[in-house]
This record gives C-alpha cells, structure tokens and sequence, in this order.
C-alpha cells in the first residue's frame, strides 16, 4: 500500500518540490497551506505522515501539532529553520516525532519519513539486526561481526531503546523514563556518562561514530539503518 | 504702631467700663465680676502684655474706687487686700489661660494649613509628573507655599561637588553651592538667618543616600515643615528617575523583541526559498548530464556559500540581539565533526576530511549550533587555501596545558600563513571574524599558526564538560 504523506507549508515552490519529490519516491502526497488547511486536509485524507513547517499564518505547525495530537498518534515530521533550536524542542515537546532542518537534502528527508513510517508498523521484535551489529533482547546479548560487546544492564538497555527508535530521535526525558523507570534525580549528565561509555565500547572508530550520535539539546539518535 | 493703639485702647476700655460702674452705683462685689468679664475680653483682642498690663490697672482703679479709705491707693481692712489680691490673681489667670488657648489655636491653624499644602503637593507630585519639567514645577510650588523669596532644587551627579540645578529662583551667589554642597555632604538641613526669615538648605535622602538638595530662601516656614516637603520633593526625583529608566528599559525590550521577530521572519524568509533552490538543484542534476552537470555543480556550490554566509549573519546577529544566548550542554567532538561534515557536503565531496578524536578526550561544554558555525567557516577557509586534493585533518584532544579544555585543531595543506603577517591578522575574512566571535560568545578563543611541514593551523579552544562519576556497573 502507498503510504499517504500531508505536506504543509505556507511556501508554494516548497510545497510544489515536495509533492514531486516524495512523489517521485512513491509516495501518495496531498498538500495543506497553513495549519488550518493542513487539519482540514487532514481530517479528509488520513494521511500515514505529516510533514509540516512551523512558521505559517493563521494557524502555526505548533498549533496543528496540537489539534492532531488531541486524537492521533499519526507520525508527525517538522521542517526546522537553522538555529531555531528552541522551535523545534517546542514541537518535539508538544508531540512531533521528528525534524528535518531546512535546507535539507532529499536523502536526508526520505531517510527521516521511512524511520517514522517504520515505526507506525513495526511489530515488537525479539531480535534487532543493523549492518555489522545484532542486538539480541531476549538473551541481552550484542554482537558486533564475530564479537560479543560486553554490556552492562543500563548500557544495554539505552541500546535497545535507542535502535528499536532507530532513525528517530530520543529525548533525555525518555530515556530516564525507561531505563531508569523515571526515578527521580536522574540527570542527563548521567545519561550522557553510560552513552558515551556505550559508544566506547560499540563504535569501532570512535572519531566516527556510526550507531549513536548526539542530537543537540534533545538527546540522541541511533543512525544505523535495520537490516 | 498697631499694637501701641491697641495698647492704650484696651487700657482706655478698662477705665471707661470702671468709670461706668461708678456712675451706676455698682457695689464692690458686682464691679470685680464686671472687671474679670472685661479683662477676658482684652486678652481674646490683645497679646498677654497688653491684658497683664490691663489686669493691673484694673486692680488699682478697683483700689482707688471703690476699697476704703476710696480715692487713695491704701487700703485699711486687711480682708480688702485679700480681695483685691484675689481679683489680681484671677484676672492674671485668665489672661494666661486665655492667651495661651489663642496661641495654641493659632498653630494649630498654621500646622493644619502646612498639611494641607503638603498633601496639595503630594497629589501634584504624584499624578502629575509623568512629563519633563514637573520637578521644576514642583520645587517652585514648595517654595510658595513655604513662603520663601528665591531658592530651587539642585541635584548632585556623582558627588556633592557635580551640581545639576533643576530649577532656581531669585539670586545664587557663589557661595551657594559650597552650602549646598555642605548640606549634601553630612546629610543635614543647613539654616541661616536672611533679611525676612531665614535660607534652610535641605538634603533629599533617598535610602541613606543624599541625591541633592532643596534651598529655600527667605522662608518662615518650620523646619520641621520644609523637612516633611524636602522629603516629598526627594520621593519625586526617585520616581522621576524609576520612570525613565522603566522607559528605556520598555524601549530596550521592544527593540530587542523586534529584531528578534525580524530575525525569526528573516531567517524563515531566506531558509525557505533556499530550500526549494536546492531541491530543484537535486532534481536539476538527475536531468542534465555532460558539460550541463558542470554548471550545475557550480550552482550548488554558490548556493552552499550562499547559505553558508546566511546562516553566519543569522547566527552573530542572534548572539548580538541577545534573543538566543548561548545554551552550551556537553557534547562529543566526534559528533561536532560529523555534523559539520554532514553540514558541507562540497567540501566532503571535494577532499578527505580526517578525523582523529583522543581516547581520553572530554565532551566539550559549548553550544553545539555555535561550535558547528566555528568549525564550519574554519573548514571552509582551509578548503579555500588548500590545494584540490589534499586532505583536511580535524583533531579534538585535551589542552595540553590547561586540563579542563578541549582543543579542536583544524589543519590544511594549504601555503600557511603569510611570513610578513605570522600572527593571526592573515586571512582575515567574514569566516574568521565570526568564528572568533562566535568561540569567546562560546567562552573559548581561536588561534592560526603555522604547522610544521607546511600548511596552517586553526585551533579552537573550548571548555570542557565536567561530568559526573557514575558508579562502575559489572557487564551482564
């Protein structure tokens, strides 16, 4: 089945290089001009994504972020301006799942939709497998070519939360609340002391890092593509 | 003169009303009644000498009339002294009684209508005052209402000696601003007798800090009075000064909130078509080929540039309308060399760009947007100078002097920095100037060198982030 696609930005040649793009691609796109139109078209097409721009007049991506998210869980992608940093850990916080930064490169958008539509289908697997890595839930066992990485019960845990989202981006907040069940004083400096122990012993070249990477002011993002 | 007619005529009015009560054949008895009414009446029309003066000449005229042996001023039944002692006494004390009342009446009246000059002038000072000028109107209003013939308000800058006259009336003699300065200086009300009245210099207090002083000249107003409206002259200035400066702030902050939704707009503005640009770039490639890919290569480039330099000037005139300060969290070097190579895929296409990131190294503590724009426009300047082909190396390790720094080292193959010019004035350009800015907004500096062998080097020193021990886990 195509999946359907809800492009929505004030902007009509982006809009226009969008639905050729995606279309192109095999997407099914249907456009909206601001986040009025956008929930209008929305509500008509059900669409399998939303790819939305934040600053538009009448209704703003924030605002449609927030009407969709009232009753849906539809995967919900944001076109970032550079150095709105702020703009997009607002969205993220009000329930976007992801952002692309414009300008952007078509692979990197393309690459950033199949994680999300990825995700809205994916049944819960014992076994997670990415090129050269395989994670094994039920066993706690990571093995990387020949080798088994030896971890530690909160390493391992990050791990698996971090690539069962693989190519989407994963908050400090979430993941205290789920490796850490939420307990309380848990900091991101913690956080960032067993993920950076974690990329010492999971990235063979530790100048580039090929599993997890920082997502500034937001948490990280595991970039390795499933297998 | 006045008083001396009234003197003579209160003395006048006894006698005749004695006179009268002879004629009439009033006793003893009735006459002192008679007297005691009139001397009353003389002390609620005259002062206490004229009505003292009165009572006595009452007594004698009661003496020579009307005590036996009558027409002498002895008297030979001793009971008479006792009456005439008595009528002397009680006439004396009702002249006191009654002069003392007036008195006090009097300045009950005179502090009364102080208050309500002082609360007239509160009122003024505090609805009024909004506008330029009020101060000057204010301290003139005092100065009328303590009826004093010159004087003004002056304000001290950043001491006694730095005088600011807001307003003045009337002469100002040299010798004024050393009183002034004097008053203000030990923060006490200064007086001096003058032709009618007297001149009071009185310091305006502000929270134990003297900010001027009030003069009044030729005034017959209490001190304590002139206190109370020093005090409220002082509250006006204070206001004064809280109002402009709630002014500037409020324009400071309207100032800063536009640029900051110029900045937004702008930024939006110039991201967006730049976006449909490179999409149509992308498309633009995969249709033309031979001589064509060329040109359009050479569009991407210019358009990468252009962005590039966009993104530069957003980023400094953010820093500079303070509407995004720095927010550095710790962040590892292998990553900033990801996204700036991530962030410049022609020069990534273009030539190596190899990575070496120390075993030991720490994250670093900066802002990861503005590290990205430091690394970004000093990769750009080594790719600019270095010949085709030859590799960029980025390096992070720890400050070899200073422990708690990252270094970030960017080196090129390029010809160095120029002999004449070794220190870091060479290259100067847009890309430099803002990854300097950009590293000490970001607490850090950028320095160029030259490196052996050949070639330049652009360090950038960060601080670095301190995180905290966590307890060793044992793998599963």
């Amino acid at each position: 089945m195509t999946a359907r696609i809800l492009v929505v930005d004030d902007d009509e040649g982006i809009r226009k290089e969008l639905e050729q793009h995606l279309g192109l691609h095999g997407f099914d796109v249907t456009t909206a001009s601001d986040g009025v139109d956008g929930l209008v078209q929305f509500a008509i097409a059900h669409p399998d994504l939303v790819l939305s721009d934040l600053a538009m007049p009448r209704a703003d991506g924030f605002w449609l972020i927030q009407r969709i998210r009232e009753k849906n869980a539809t995967p919900i992608l944001v076109l970032s301006v550079r150095g709105g940093d702020v703009d997009k850990v607002r969205a993220l916080d009000l329930g976007a799942d992801d952002f692309v930064v414009k300008p952007f490169s078509t692979p990197e958008l393309l690459a950033r939709v199949r994680a999300q539509l990825r995700r809205a289908g994916a049944p819960q697997r014992m076994q997670l497998e990415f090129p050269d890595l395989i994670i094994d839930v039920e066993r706690h066992k990571v093995t990387q070519g020949e080798r088994e990485v030896r971890l530690t019960p909160t390493e391992f845990a990050i791990l698996e939360l971090l690539a069962r989202r693989a190519g989407r981006p994963v908050s400090f907040d979430e993941i205290v609340a789920n490796v850490w069940n939420g307990a309380p004083g848990t900091s991101n400096d913690a956080v960032r002391v067993h993920v950076g122990a974690l990329r010492r012993k999971l990235e063979p070249d530790s100048s580039n890092p090929q599993y997890i990477v920082t997502e500034p002011w937001i948490g990280y993002r595991f970039i390795a593509e499933p297998v | 003169m006045r008083r001396a007619g009234r003197f003579v005529f209160a003395q006048l009015v006894v006698v005749m009303v004695g006179w009268a009560a002879l004629r009439g054949g009033s006793n003893a008895a009735t006459v002192g009644y008679i007297f005691l009414v009139t001397i009353l009446a003389v002390a609620l029309w005259t002062d206490l000498a004229t009505s003292l003066v009165s009572s006595l000449v009452a007594t004698l005229f009661y003496n020579y009339n009307f005590l036996p042996p009558l027409h002498t001023f002895t008297i030979s039944d001793p009971s008479n002294w006792i009456a005439l002692t008595t009528f002397f006494s009680a006439s004396v004390v009702v002249t006191r009684l009654v002069v003392r009342a007036r008195s006090l009446a009097e300045s009950a009246e005179a502090r009364r209508r102080e208050v309500e000059a002082l609360y007239a002038l509160s009122v003024d000072l505090f609805t009024a005052t909004n506008r330029v000028g009020a101060l000057g109107e204010a301290t003139t209003r005092v100065l009328t209402n303590a009826g004093a013939s010159g004087g003004g308000l002056v304000l001290f800058g950043i001491s006694p000696y730095d005088q600011k006259v807001i307003s003045w009336s009337g002469s100002k003699e040299e010798e004024i601003e050393d009183l002034i300065a004097g008053s203000g200086r030990h923060d006490r009300p200064v007086e001096f007798p003058a032709a009618h009245g007297r001149d009071v210099y009185l310091p305006l207090n502000i929270g134990g800090k003297v900010i001027g002083v009030l003069a009044a000249r030729g005034t017959k107003a209490t001190l304590s009075a002139l206190e109370s409206a020093a005090t409220l002259v002082a509250l006006a200035v204070e206001r004064e000064r809280f109002l402009a400066e709630t002014a500037h702030m409020q324009a400071l902050e309207e100032g800063d909130a536009l640029k900051t939704s110029l900045l937004r707009a702008v930024s939006h503005d110039l991201a967006t078509p730049l976006t449909a640009v490179a999409l149509q770039i992308e498309r633009l490639r995969s249709l033309v080929d031979g001589d064509a890919l060329g040109v359009v290569h050479d569009i991407a480039e210019h358009t990468g540039r252009l962005r590039r330099r966009i993104e530069n000037l957003l980023a400094m005139a953010r820093l500079e309308a303070r509407s995004v300060m720095p927010h550095p969290e710790p962040t590892p070097a292998a990553d900033l060399f990801r996204f700036a190579r991530e962030h410049l895929p022609l020069v990534a296409q273009h030539r190596r760009l190899e990575i070496q990131v120390a075993a030991d190294c720490p994250e670093i503590f900066v802002d990861p947007s503005l590290a990205l724009e430091i690394l970004a426009n000093l990769i750009e300047n080594a790719h600019q100078a270095a010949p085709a082909g030859t590799p960029i190396e980025l390096s992070a390790f720890r400050h070899p002097l200073e422990h708690d720094r990252v270094r970030l080292e960017i080196a090129d193959h390029g010809p160095g920095l120029p002999v004449e010019l070794p220190s870091d004035t060479s290259r100067r350009g847009l890309g430099l100037e803002i990854a300097r800015s950009l590293a000490s907004a970001s607490g850090g500096q950028v320095t160029l060198a030259n490196r052996p062998g050949g070639g330049a080097i652009a360090r950038i020193d960060l601080p670095a982030a301190l995180l905290p021990m966590v307890a060793e886990e044992v793998p599963a």
